[in-house]
């Protein structure tokens, strides 16, 4: 560790409705592994793009090498030596490994671009990590590792100082992940800073000398790695204000009639013989970390996605699902994780969406009855206190939880019995998020049933009388609220085959 | 400017659409002034001939642009729907209703191919639409063995469809096809903004996963957007003839770029979402004056094409600046 490289201060960001980032300080040195953590939602990424110039910073002041500095896009950072390696990877798949890592700075031979050059420099940079990756091979042919490497020969490439890791592990295998580390503590030895984004508990003792913690935008503390223990930091994650009374014990009687009943689903490579049952009002939550299947899961249950095989029961009858239609039908609703992509037509008004999923009963004839359509949509933004200045307003004039809550109206509107909501407060300000859980408690007591899909963990904690634990596609477990803790949650979801 | 968009009567019709109407009403002018004898009834008359079957195209593209396609097709489709039928009537002797009739079908089978193709099997309705423009211009040549075809004038036997564009009435035309194209536009504009079809047609324009996730069958509404659009080409084609008699194989794309042109002119969005019949027909309008006028100065019709482009590029470019400004 020497001296320091990088340093965020007092960093302010918001979006339309949400503070992202609330006075955030952060510092990395020189040959320094730098663990940053938090739950969805943190600002971690946020943190990260006002970085690199993604977004731009409301206030505050970042010193980078001794000099204040401040880019207004990715390729100023990078030429300044400062890279991210996304944990989506961009990649050109049908380029070679060299074309890849010189894109945007290509060597030429007069108007010709110079490939045996590149293939020769992109030689040395895998020498210099000691890897061993042919730059004329195409980058579609190499695995995520593989590629995951290019990124960061990319990264050194450009004399990168500071290099920023978004979860990296997420992908790889564990010879993989044992491989990048490798680089990564060589990466240390040339005096490189490193910031490591993980949700992986495990690795910050392996990798990390100091690990910040961040929580619903705001910097939390910074431990050194080396004294701190996994509760330390989990106690730092999520020691959250949640705005709804903590759920003891569940309210849903033993002898409740079992609503939807799931058998042996299986739907590609992260739906592996899921089985469960949901009760009538119940709110039954789904755990694990991102990529366990939760939401493959339920985009299968409601049709979104092929399933292979597999039973559903409604009310003890079997129904055949193959479309969001049939679901529907079925009295399924399913409020999808990505609002943007799936919930919303932005260029629609909210009593337009609204009546999305039940049209036919806003039907006079051949017409839409739109008087009937605007005071259906004028009830919900009622009582779900949207905030809107007309139901005939565009949806894309929203911010991001009232967009949430015209997706919620959209199935309240429809009545459906049993509700999926995947990560029904993610990215929407403390104000709404409230608002959604009172109306899913709401919901139950009149007798509907609920799956909660959630990454936050408090969330599953006091939302839900049951909780799933899915974990690479399988159900690892399934707990009762009486019984259930952050450690079992956390021990389950991180189950290792 | 802003006050200008808050009259009332400005609102009601749209902002857009109003200063096309004065586009269209300059271009008038501009023709009254430099062209001879611009200023009258036949004129019109003749300038109507070139909307009728255009605005058809027009009204049914803006459909499957609304659901976010293109349709690519819809003029070589029209040619083949008036070939074939037409060659029915003068070599075949069918009898003309039938033959009206068929013209219809072969537009609407053409819009069932391209629809089932786009919104059951996922092929880009780009590559579709260009697949059965060069399937219906081969057809056609295949079907005439390459030969063009007339269709009967009024005085001929099995000429009374030519009252469909015009109608003498004492001393005077009376110009029926504008009276039908108004009619097919006003249902059309009903269909788009009052039905269940057009608002998941604006819908899944805008945002077909979130509307497939609602429970909405967006397939069906997908390839009904493109039969609509098939079945007004062959709706077309019959006023193609009835103005023009004769149709020639291994024609016909240009009359997609102007119907496009309409559409785009109008208001409607090349990404969906957004769609607007009232400026689709406007659009038409100026297509057709403008093309009347540049032939009425004697300039050859490639000014036309010139003018044409310019108009859209503008249009576009208007319509991107005032979106990004809003942003």
């Amino acid at each position: 560790m020497g001296e320091v490289i990088l340093t965020m201060k007092d960093i302010d960001k918001s979006f339309p409705g949400v503070h992202a980032l609330d006075n955030v300080s952060f510092e990395l040195q020189r040959g320094e592994v730098h663990a940053l953590m938090g739950e969805n939602g943190a600002g971690k990424s946020t943190l990260m793009k006002v970085l690199t110039g993604i977004y731009k910073k409301d206030s505050g002041t970042i010193t980078y090498d001794g000099k204040d500095v401040e880019f207004t896009n990715p390729r100023e950072a990078q030429q300044a030596g400062i890279v991210i390696v996304h944990q989506e990877l961009n990649m050109l798949s049908h380029l070679t490994v060299a074309q890849n890592i010189f894109i945007g700075c290509e060597y030429m031979k007069g108007t010709m671009i110079d490939d045996a050059r590149m293939n020769a420099e992109s030689t040395k940079l895998f020498e210099r990590l000691n890897i061993n990756i042919d730059p004329t091979e195409t980058m579609s042919k190499l695995t995520v590792g593989k590629q995951q490497m290019c990124e960061i020969a990319k990264a050194i490439s450009h004399e990168a100082q500071v290099i920023v890791f978004d979860e990296p592990s997420a992908a790889l295998t564990e010879s993989e992940v044992s491989e990048l580390f490798e680089i990564i503590r060589d990466l240390k030895k040339k005096d490189i800073g490193i910031i490591y984004i993980t949700h992986r508990m495990d690795e910050v003792k392996v990798i990390t000398d100091r690990v910040s913690v961040m929580r619903d935008g705001a910097y939390v503390g910074t431990l050194i790695s080396e004294n701190s223990t996994k509760n330390d930091i989990i106690n730092m994650m999520v020691g959250r204000v949640i705005y709804e009374e903590p759920k003891t014990a569940s309210k849903v009687p033993k002898d409740a009639p079992v609503v939807l009943k799931v058998e042996h689903l299986n739907a590609g490579r992260l739906v592996k013989d899921v089985s469960f049952e949901l009760h009538k009002g119940e709110i039954l939550g789904f755990s694990g970390l991102m990529g366990a299947g939760r939401t493959e899961t339920a985009r299968a249950i409601f049709g979104a996605d092929i399933k292979e095989s597999g039973d559903i029961y409604i009310d003890g009858k079997k129904v055949e699902i193959h479309s969001p239609k049939d679901a529907v039908k079925c009295g399924i609703g399913y409020l999808s994780e990505d609002r943007k992509r799936f919930g919303i037509v932005v260029q629609r008004t909210v009593a337009e969406n609204s009546t999305m999923a039940y049209l036919e009963n806003f039907m006079r004839g051949i017409f839409i009855n739109k008087k009937n359509e605007r005071m259906e949509a004028e009830k919900y933004v009622g009582s779900l206190a949207i905030k809107t200045p007309s139901v005939n307003q565009l949806v894309v004039d929203l911010s991001g939880g009232n967009q949430q809550k015209v997706v919620l109206a959209k199935w309240l509107v429809r009545d459906c019995d049993i509700l999926i909501f995947d990560e029904p407060t993610r990215g929407i300000d403390v104000g709404a998020k409230s608002d959604i859980y009172k109306l899913m408690n709401e919901l139950v007591k009149e007798g509907k049933s609920i799956i909660m899909i959630s990454s936050e963990m408090p969330e599953v904690l006091r939302m839900s009388d049951r909780i799933v634990v899915m974990c690479e596609g399988r159900k690892s477990g399934e707990l009762r609220i009486e019984e259930a803790t952050q450690e079992k949650i956390m021990h389950l979801a991180t189950m290792e085959n | 400017m802003d006050h200008i968009k808050q009259n009332p009567l400005v609102k009601t019709l749209g902002f857009n659409r109003i200063v096309l109407c004065l586009v269209l009403l300059g271009m008038y002018g501009f023709f009254a002034i430099f062209a001879d004898h611009f200023v009258s009834y036949n004129r019109l008359l003749s300038a109507m001939n070139y909307a009728y079957f255009l605005g058809f195209l027009a009204l049914g593209v803006t459909f499957v642009i609304a659901t976010g396609g293109i349709d690519f097709s819809i003029g070589p489709v029209m040619f083949c729907a008036a070939i074939m039928s037409g060659y029915l009537l003068t070599h075949y002797h069918w009898p003309l209703w039938v033959c009206l009739i068929t013209s219809i079908m072969i537009g609407m089978l053409y819009g069932v191919l391209n629809g089932y193709l786009v919104a059951y099997k996922g092929v880009p309705s780009f590559i579709t639409s260009m697949a059965i423009m060069q399937i219906s211009k081969g057809i056609a040549s295949i079907f005439t063995k390459a030969q063009s075809v007339s269709w009967p004038q009024l005085a001929q036997e099995n000429g009374w469809y030519r009252n469909l564009v015009k109608m003498k009435f004492g001393t005077t035309y009376i110009p029926v096809g504008l009276i039908i194209l108004l009619a097919i536009a006003i249902i059309c504009s009903i269909v788009l903004n009052k039905t269940k079809m057009g608002r998941y047609f604006l819908s899944l324009g805008s945002n077909k996963e979130a509307v497939r996730l609602s429970g909405v069958d967006v397939k069906k509404w997908e390839m009904i957007a493109y039969i609509i659009c098939g079945t007004l080409a062959g709706i077309a084609a019959i006023f193609f003839v009835a103005a023009y008699t004769t149709v020639q194989p291994g024609y016909g794309d240009q009359y997609n770029n102007e119907a496009i042109a309409g559409c785009v002119m109008g208001g409607t969005s090349m990404a969906g979402g957004l769609a607007s019949i009232g400026g689709t027909f406007i659009g038409v309008m100026i297509i057709s004056i403008l093309q009347e006028g540049i032939l009425a100065i004697g300039l050859n019709k490639n000014y036309q094409l010139v003018i044409t482009g310019i108009i859209v590029i503008t249009a576009v470019f208007l319509d991107v600046v005032s979106r990004r400004r809003k942003n």
